[in-house]
């Protein structure tokens, strides 16, 4: 219970920050620098949207029943939906790397300058995240 | 890969949702074994035959050209 507790103070907490952010961003709109009113809106949006996610599923999971509990536990250590999961990701990699490639050509194209630099870095990083994790699971199997 | 667990939970009478909750999965698992759509882990196939009270050969068929 505690636990519950603390979680949600954490998360309302976070959440009291993206709306201080959010609003302090609208309040002072242009005497903030367009870089720093972009930050403080993108964060306020990360945090307020975790946050807030995170909020409402906990209030959702306080009314399941211990059925409703036990057959949704069921289905998230489940090992067709575990496969699934799996499959999902590792083809999502893919079209993500499609989708870097696809970009990449279009800063190219566009003679984007940094950007073209920016996101040969993501490429790189994408394969090495992959190949990281490769070994990863190669050690622990 | 071919499995008998339709033709074994209907001997018993049993629906497909109390053959998931006996054995742990869901019943769309079930629902896809049967239909032969999905293939049980050895985990699974162990928890499955053992449930009817056979061997994992008994319950699933492996075809030798597969």
């Amino acid at each position: 219970m505690k636990y519950i507790q603390r979680k949600t103070v954490l998360l309302g907490s976070v959440l009291g920050v993206a709306v201080g952010l959010f609003a302090g961003a609208l309040v002072l709109g242009e005497r903030l620098s367009p870089p720093v009113s972009g930050l403080c809106f993108g964060v306020a949006g990360i945090l307020g949207g975790v946050a807030g996610s995170r909020l409402i599923m906990a209030r959702v999971e306080r009314n399941w029943t211990p059925e409703e509990r036990k057959e949704i536990e069921r289905g998230e250590r489940d090992e067709r939906n575990v496969t699934i999961r799996e499959k999902a990701a590792y083809s999502s990699w893919y079209w993500s790397l499609y989708l870097l490639w696809g970009l990449w050509l279009l800063t190219l194209v566009t003679q984007g300058g940094m950007y073209v630099a920016f996101v040969s870095a993501a490429i790189v990083l994408h394969c090495i995240f992959y190949m990281v994790n490769v070994g990863r699971w190669s050690r622990r199997m | 890969m071919t499995n008998r667990i339709a033709e074994l939970r209907k001997e018993r009478k049993l629906s497909q949702a109390e053959l998931a909750e006996a054995v742990d999965v869901t019943r769309q698992t079930i629902i896809s074994l049967e239909s032969g759509r999905y293939n049980a882990s050895l985990l699974l196939a162990h928890r499955i035959a053992r449930y009817f009270g056979l061997t994992i050969e008994a319950v699933f068929l492996f075809d030798e050209e597969e």
